[in-house]
């Protein structure tokens, strides 16, 4: 029996002590294994529907939460993950306590530089996942051309791709 | 594309715009991220891309899942409490309801071959529009460094890539990677700061 007060501590630990995307993942197996709560299979499966899913990709916890504890499981996920978010108005109120100071200017202008370099770091992770070969490289270019001419709207960006995979590799 | 209706939005209103980008978002994390940029600083001028990177920077430095942090952040500044409690729901509502209806599906169809054929094709997308919001962010970051130098744009440069390779190559953990930038940044940008002087540029902007 799933004990649901238990369960919300796990993912809010995991979610509390992570950097978003998949940095949870080892601290929820460790955990919900231990427990039996869920299984590897169910792993996969959240990694999966959370990359397809609307919302960021951290929401691959609310799939784990609906395969391992149903809508009470997806719930308690949603909850845990939010609640951190929060923080974020403590460091901004932290940050426009010393704004004023000299070297938070070049401090943050060094952050926002890492910010691109994590963002470009991320396409290199999507592009190295199995399944992406040369095809994958030329819809990569495609989609980055028609979302720069800014006429072509995501969904439909992302539809095409989805028929493109269908005609390449099925 | 810039409409009439700048004027900052009502909590509802916002609930709608971040309602669409939940629904729409397919291919996770790099879509939203998208959607993000091209409605707060493109279809509307709420925020410079400097601001937006500014937030973006905040929400690194906190833990848990930066885009909701930056939701919260986007919502408390055009709307306040009742923005940050729009955005959050028009975000999280539909992304999540999608995410059990697409984990109820995935047990039933995962045998099909047409769905791993799809989203073969719909990964290298996301990624393709994930190349475009960096590229976007790195335009306040080139127009500050050009300001200040060839030195600062080598800089930025350096800093840019040594993040990206870190992770890539070495997979040093993005705090540590945040923390160098910091030490660099105060380093090599002494009393040169991007947001403010960005900001008081951009104002004059469409």
């Amino acid at each position: 029996m799933i004990d649901p007060f238990h369960y919300f501590l796990i993912f809010l630990k995991a979610s509390l002590f992570s950097t978003g995307g998949l940095s949870n993942l080892p601290s929820l197996h460790q955990d919900l294994l231990a427990a039996g709560w869920a299984e590897d299979a169910e792993f996969g499966r959240s990694i999966v529907i959370g990359q397809l899913s609307p919302g960021p990709n951290g929401l691959w916890v609310i799939s784990l939460g609906y395969l391992t504890y149903g809508f009470a499981g997806a719930i308690l996920a949603l909850i845990a993950i939010t609640i951190p978010a929060f923080l974020v108005l403590f460091v901004a109120a932290g940050y426009a306590r010393i704004a004023r100071a000299r070297w938070v200017g070049g401090a943050m202008r060094g952050v926002a530089l890492a910010v691109v370099g994590i963002l470009l770091s991320v396409v290199w992770t999507i592009m190295r996942q199995p399944g992406v070969d040369r095809w994958g490289v030329l819809i990569a270019v495609i989609a980055f051309g028609l979302a720069a001419t800014k006429r072509v709207r995501l969904p439909l960006i992302l539809a095409l791709a989805g028929c493109a995979g269908l005609f390449l590799y099925r | 594309m810039v409409t009439a209706d700048d004027a900052s939005p009502g909590a509802w209103q916002l609930f709608r715009l971040w309602a669409g980008i939940g629904f729409q978002s397919f291919g996770g994390g790099a879509s939203t991220q998208f959607l993000i940029q091209e409605q707060f600083t493109a279809r509307h001028a709420w925020l410079t891309p400097e601001e937006l990177l500014h937030y973006l920077s905040l929400c690194t430095l906190t833990p848990g899942i930066n885009l909701i942090a930056l939701t919260i952040l986007i919502g408390r500044k055009l709307a306040g409490v009742p923005g940050i409690i729009a955005s959050l729901a028009g975000l999280l509502l539909p992304s999540a309801g999608i995410t059990c209806l697409l984990a109820a599906l995935v047990t039933r169809f995962e045998d099909q071959p047409a769905v791993p054929a799809a989203l073969r094709g719909v990964v290298p997308a996301t990624a393709g529009a994930m190349f475009l919001v960096g590229v976007n962010y790195m335009r306040p970051l080139t127009r500050t460094a050009r300001r200040d130098g060839p030195v600062a744009l080598l800089a930025s440069a350096l800093i840019i890539a040594a993040s990206a390779l870190s992770i890539i190559v070495v997979h040093i953990p993005v705090v540590v990677v945040v923390l160098a930038a910091i030490v660099l940044g105060v380093v090599l940008f002494p009393a040169r700061p991007l947001a403010e002087e960005e900001r008081r540029e951009g104002v004059g902007k469409p």
